[in-house]
């Protein structure tokens, strides 16, 4: 090690340590000082951060998980129509109004009104209806489903998801949720 | 585990990074004195780890930014220490680096073979205050935006410096780009140059050594040499220990950093920088007209200048302090300097009544906004938080529905009554004086039925109330009137209200329309519990009810067109009018 050095402070080559037994402890001491103070500050904001970072677990579905307004009831069918569900909705710090949560396929079953979430259970792409062969085809990975939205070919692990529906003085409201994908019960998220 | 740091350092060389970078000799011992670099080091990691943690939340936009920092400190848990920790660990940097200049200063450090090393140490100094200046901004709320606006004016008022300001401010006037700019410069821009500069600083600090005391001799240094691991190194971790500990307790005692309400650009807010920069505002205030470049650019441009050519300023042969009072004056009568404009701007401001006034105004305009926040803040962002006021939402319910005829804070119709200062003494008794004014009724097709009330005979015609009233008693007839009111109206004086009450039965003759009593109702509106906000909202929803305006009403009725608690937040609103007076035109 024969680097230049500042000539007025010339520390020359370290004096060989001092080996005496106090020394070393204290110098022991010192390490151990240096590593229980580092240690400390290390933890000053990583504790906080913890529950800082883990805050969106503790964040709920607003309103968007309440009845919302669908439509008139003499707005549906048998043929599938594709509904756009609107709520006010909490998204972090704003508020907004009527703001699209979502969207599904409403029609009537056997002289009843069924909704089915338009997002395929696979991987959550949004399900089309596909007129022709009066059929639900999802457009990612070629999962099928029936009018009934029973599971007919595909990667998807379940049946199109129905969603809460009810009728009331000729107007339709459905309850807009999500279910975890890629698993074969219907689970909300 | 062995095994794993041996097959690790084997292929990295870690070891010998390490123990190449904790064996440095330190001649003459480890001392306190040397613990400032460590600590600016720790406090810069520090604010890139919260900086980041902050980020997390944070979110760089004009409608966004104030929004999601009210989020971040007030929802978040531990939000608002980590933004605390953030914004004292810019006081922290700003008074080590003061500490450090003055250690460097007073050991001579600047001084040949140093001087680079000296440059870099300034020119990171300088962008501690970068920094703080770039960082004040980004929450976007009336501080920060209105002691940047000085700063960036400054800029825009040297010569040439508006195409400089232009660039830096994103154009004209404050904006989006404003935000993203600072933004850059402070998140991605400063801190790599900071870096880069700390590096090299480091090295050569390595390069040179400490600059040990000027009186010890060789041998007594080689003597009392220590190693940097543990000595030295324990002191530098026992002072940030200490640096960290005070700003722990300063941000618990002030809960965190202060956080004021959305930036408004027509409010008129008492801008004060942050306290490191005061001693710039003080001088400002010396300096008038085109004097004012003497205080924003030639005299801090000079300190600048001094102090890069320090090395050459200082002309002493030895390094003892003694040997080198000039230079040692120099940055003395500096600090001094500084220190006192500081000590100015504070007591003048803590003696300055309308600064005192606004500031108290300031926080409880904070607290509401942050208060309305909660609820979420409408997609505008910013100011409009206010909009989840009831007052608010009244305020725009009443612009929507009622203002083409009815005025309120000085704007709207004269096609119906005013409400400002509504149901006051003063607005009943220039009511009764003359119901056909502008101000009343005189923009109405009808109510013509009620007769103005002169106040002095000669002024007695067919049209108006048979006899005349002077002040005195028409105002014992407002009194009366405001009695029927209730006990929203306030203390009434009762000497007065029976005075008005015999003048009402008798001179003015009110009885031949109005009825006193609820429940009964005659050709003019029956006055129980008139002015009340149950009152107002029986208005609102149906003014031609029987003991209201009967059939001469000419308000649409809102029952319909109103939900119920929109109209009762009207009445309130309209309600609390009595005693505002809209400022003049």
């Amino acid at each position: 090690m024969s680097r230049e050095r500042d000539p007025e402070a010339d520390p020359h080559a370290m004096e060989p340590e001092d080996m005496s037994p106090e020394a070393v402890s204290r110098r022991k001491l010192l390490k151990i000082g240096v590593g229980v103070l580092g240690g400390g500050l290390g933890l000053v904001p990583i504790v906080p951060a913890l529950g800082y970072l883990v805050h969106p677990l503790r964040l709920q579905a607003g309103e968007a998980g309440a009845m919302l307004a669908a439509g008139r009831r003499s707005a549906f069918g048998k043929v599938p129509v594709r509904v756009d569900l609107y709520a006010d909705q909490r998204d972090a710090w704003s508020r907004e109004s009527n703001v699209k949560v979502g969207s599904c396929w409403v029609h009537e079953q056997d002289g009843k009104l069924q909704a089915l979430s338009t997002r395929c259970p696979h991987l959550g792409c949004s399900v089309d209806f596909d007129a022709k062969e009066n059929a639900f085809k999802c457009p990612c990975h070629r999962s099928a489903f029936d009018l009934t939205g029973k599971r007919q070919e595909g990667p998807a692990p379940r049946s199109m998801d129905t969603l809460e529906l009810k009728e009331a003085n000729g107007l339709v409201t459905i309850r807009y949720q999500r279910f975890r994908q890629g698993v074969p019960g219907k689970e909300p998220v | 585990m062995k095994k794993i740091i041996t097959w690790l350092t084997g292929r990295t060389g870690l070891d010998v990074a390490i123990s190449s970078a904790l064996t440095e000799p330190v001649p003459g011992g480890a001392r306190w004195q040397y613990v400032f670099g460590s600590v600016l080091t720790f406090l810069f990691m520090q604010q890139v780890v919260l900086g980041i943690l902050l980020a997390f939340y944070y979110s760089p936009s004009a409608s966004q930014a104030w929004a999601s920092t009210a989020y971040m400190n007030d929802q978040v848990a531990a939000g608002w220490f980590l933004r605390g920790l953030h914004h004292n660990g810019s006081s922290a940097m700003v008074i080590v680096v003061v500490l450090h200049l003055l250690q460097v200063v007073w050991a001579g450090a600047y001084r040949a073979p140093r001087e680079v090393n000296w440059w870099t140490g300034l020119a990171m100094g300088g962008l501690v205050l970068a920094f703080a200046l770039t960082g004040y901004l980004l929450p976007w709320d009336q501080k920060g935006y209105w002691a940047t606006q000085v700063a960036t004016g400054i800029m825009g008022s040297l010569p040439g410096g508006d195409p400089l300001k232009q660039v830096i401010q994103g154009g004209p006037e404050y904006g989006s780009l404003t935000i993203t700019r600072f933004f850059s410069l402070h998140v991605f821009v400063l801190p790599l140059v900071l870096g880069g500069l700390l590096a090299a600083h480091i090295a050569l600090f390595r390069r040179h050594g400490v600059t040990p005391p000027a009186n010890l001799n060789d041998a007594e240094l080689k003597r009392k040499t220590q190693p940097f691991w543990p000595n030295q190194l324990f002191l530098d971790v026992a002072a940030m220990a200490i640096c960290a500990a005070v700003m722990i307790v300063m941000t618990f005692r002030t809960h965190g950093a202060e956080l004021f309400a959305p930036a408004d650009p027509a409010s008129n807010f008492v801008a004060r920088p942050e306290w490191y920069f005061l001693f710039l505002y003080q001088l400002l205030k010396y300096f008038e007209g085109p004097l004012q470049i003497v205080a924003t650019v030639l005299l801090p441009g000079a300190v600048a200048v001094t102090l890069f050519a320090f090395p050459w300023v200082d002309r002493a042969t030895s390094r003892r302090p003694s040997a080198r009072w000039p230079a040692l004056m120099v940055v003395g009568g500096l600090m001094a300097a500084v220190t006192a404009l500081t000590a100015l701007a504070l007591v003048e401001d803590a003696h300055n009544e309308s600064y005192q006034k606004g500031l108290k105004l300031a926080e409880e305009e904070s607290t509401r906004a942050r208060k309305l926040a909660l609820e979420g803040v409408p997609p505008a962002g910013g100011i409009a938080v206010f909009d989840n006021d009831p007052k608010e939402k009244a305020r725009k319910l009443f612009k929507e529905h009622c203002s083409t005829c009815h005025t309120i804070e000085g704007r709207g119709g004269q096609e119906a009554p005013s409400f400002d200062d509504y149901n006051s003494r003063d607005w009943l008794f220039a009511l009764i004086r003359d119901p056909h004014s502008k101000r009343f009724f005189g923009g109405t097709k009808g109510h013509k039925d009620m007769k103005a009330v002169p106040a002095v005979a000669s002024a007695v015609t067919e049209a108006t109330a048979g006899a005349a009233v002077p002040d005195d008693q028409l105002r014992a007839v407002v009194e009366y009137v405001l009695s029927l009111e209730g006990p929203d109206a306030g203390p009434t004086d009762a000497a007065m209200v029976a005075k008005g009450k015999a003048l009402w039965n008798g001179t003015v003759e009110c009885t031949s329309c109005h009825e006193v009593e609820a429940g009964k109702s005659d050709t003019g509106p029956t006055l129980a519990g008139r002015g009340t906000v149950a009152w107002i909202t029986r208005i609102i929803r149906n003014s031609s009810e029987e003991d209201l305006f009967g059939d001469t009403a000419e308000m649409p009725k809102f029952a319909d067109k109103l939900k119920p608690e929109e109209i009762k937040a009207l009445a309130e609103f309209i309600f609390s009018q009595r005693g505002v007076k809209p400022a003049a035109p």
